[in-house]
């Protein structure tokens, strides 16, 4: 897929790979704690 | 610019996973579902009755806001711009989990089994919804292209993969963490420092630039792109190298995806030893989770074996990016630029290997699943621990056991199932984890298995928190694999060729053959 959007690459909508990681961090941990308290 | 499409798309996906739920939850689709089912129990009724309706409402009224909102350019627009693209690729891994692959078994379960084999076709090429949903997502991007509205919201599908491997984190114990941490540091410390030499050894046999080398040779040897991108400043790649080298990846990496099923199938491996073949052989971080739920769809203890020996693999990066910098510059006396190897390693390290880490040690805690869970409270003797009469072994289940005793070589499992004949029931948790080794060993008869899985679930409940992780893990999993298939296009593939393809190719096949042998011939145990 060529890079066709001016935010992230073509991989990712996120403009670097930590930012892509962070992100991923925290949806694991809302649905960590999602899970903790409502299951 | 702005990204939100005024796109009915959104609202009819929504429409449609709406109408799916209300067919299945008011039994009009019941006759359809039984035929899906094949005569057993259909595994995704619970699923039908929930998901469809959550996120059919979510994307009605998202939709009807892509329509008739006003848009403006600005960080809102892009980010809700992405949730087409999201609801697509989750639509295909409904349609594709729900009916396709059920549809393909049935198919398949109607033609019989192939020769000798005793298994159907497609347990034998591993076509489960994993795998459909992959190739679903190749043929959309390559034939059909991806639609507009949808493009910005694909790229959301690694995001997807990454929280899965960080939330995999909430299933390990302490234990089985240790028994297959000690294996993966020595497999992966052998192959990761092997393969990496290898390529370097055959790069310069063959004259390839030492930048070329040595960025082909940390994708090859670690974790596939995030490796190729944090060695690339060290051995200064030039861009057209770090694309011969994600092409080179890429294209290696999807034929592992698919073709390693089907040996592990052919081979009969156990969940243990194909993960641990998996995260050795397979070289990018997606395919490893690609092949190893195409190998066990419905179950989890491959990928979390196989996720293992990739995180170990990640954890060898840094290791990796300092050996290139000092080859590099031993090399290349010209080098004048210098590289701050620290930084490097500090700004390239992937953080979602930390995070899955973090939710490990969170885990170990016992917040998710509180202790007794593990220990099962139906243990001990019939009448104390609450334990059904009817859960008790049959007369003629424990027959079979007594006829397979024979078959069994270790002294733990044997104790285990004479106590299970004697007693009707299994009596401790260390017998518990004994018969469970033994299924996945793949020893007894199936009819045997079916015996000692029954036994097993008598005592052992799993707790609702990890039952619910787990399926967070298979959605988010099959989320980012569909929206993987929907960024491998044949022009990314067509990026290999030449010397990297080859020597791409020769590392990568004596990586998979050695380490299959490796974990054919040391591997016995399981989780």
């Amino acid at each position: 897929m060529e890079n066709k959007f001016d935010r992230g690459s073509a991989l990712s909508i996120f403009g670097s790979d930590r930012r892509e990681d962070f992100m991923a961090l925290i949806f694991a941990l809302i649905i960590a704690f999602g899970v903790f308290f409502f299951v | 610019m702005v990204y939100t499409k005024k796109s009915p798309a959104l609202l009819i996906m929504g429409i449609i996973m709406l109408a799916i739920w209300y067919l299945a939850d008011s039994g009009i689709l019941a006759p359809y579902i039984e035929h899906l089912a094949n005569g057993k129990k259909y595994k995704y009724g619970s699923e039908l009755s929930t998901l469809p309706l959550y996120f059919g409402v979510f994307s009605a009224i998202f939709g009807a806001w892509h329509i008739f909102g006003s848009h403006k350019e600005g960080a809102l627009d892009y980010y809700s711009s992405t949730v087409a693209g999201g609801i697509f690729i989750l639509l295909i891994a409904m349609l594709v989990r729900w009916f396709i692959a059920p549809e393909v078994a049935v198919i398949s379960t109607g033609m019989g089994k192939v020769g000798d084999t005793g298994k159907y076709i497609h347990k034998l090429l591993g076509l489960n919804y994993v795998v459909i949903g992959i190739v679903t997502g190749i043929v959309i991007v390559n034939v059909f292209r991806v639609p507009e509205w949808a493009q910005n919201g694909v790229r959301l599908s690694r995001l997807g993969l990454k929280t899965g491997v960080i939330l995999l984190g909430t299933l390990y114990s302490a234990a089985e963490l240790t028994n297959l941490g000690g294996l993966s540091i020595v497999m992966i410390g052998f192959f990761v420092l092997g393969s990496v030499g290898m390529v370097l050894w055959i790069g310069a046999r063959r004259k390839i630039p030492n930048s070329m080398g040595g960025v082909l040779s940390a994708g090859m040897g670690v974790c596939g792109v995030s490796a190729t991108v944090a060695s690339a400043p060290v051995v200064q790649a030039k861009s057209v190298e770090i694309a011969y080298t994600i092409g080179t990846i890429l294209l290696w990496g999807v034929g592992c995806m698919f073709v390693f099923p089907i040996i592990g199938n052919l081979l009969g491996m156990t969940h243990v030893q194909f993960g641990a073949w998996a995260g050795t052989g397979i070289l990018n971080s997606a395919q490893v989770a690609g092949a190893a739920l195409a190998y066990q769809p419905d179950g989890i203890e491959t990928l979390k074996v196989a996720e293992i020996f990739n995180i170990t693999r990640v954890l060898v990066l840094p290791i990796i990016v300092l050996w290139l910098a000092v080859w590099y510059v031993k090399r290349e006396e010209s080098v004048t630029e210098t590289v701050n190897v620290g930084r490097v390693v500090f700004e390239k390290f992937p953080v979602f290997v930390l995070g899955f880490i973090l939710l490990f040690a969170l885990s170990t805690t016992g917040m998710f699943a509180p202790a007794n869970h593990y220990k099962g409270k139906f243990f001990g003797n019939t009448a104390d621990s609450g334990f059904k009469e009817k859960n008790l072994l049959k007369p003629e289940q424990a027959t079979v056991l007594s006829g397979e005793l024979g078959k069994i070589q270790r002294e733990d499992r044997k104790a285990a199932v004479t106590a299970l004949i004697q007693n009707g029931k299994i009596m401790s948790i260390e017998h518990d984890d004994a018969v469970r080794g033994l299924v996945n060993a793949k020893i007894l008869s199936k009819d045997a298995n079916k015996v000692l899985k029954k036994s097993h679930k008598a005592v052992r409940h799993t707790a609702k928190k990890i039952k619910s992780f787990r399926k967070w893990i298979t959605w988010l999993f099959a989320f980012g694999l569909v929206g993987l298939g929907m960024q491998i296009t044949v022009g990314a593939m067509k990026q290999a060729g030449g010397q990297p393809a080859v020597i791409g190719g020769i590392v990568g096949f004596t990586k998979a053959a050695l380490s299959l042998v490796v974990v054919m011939l040391l591997i016995q145990t399981t989780i």
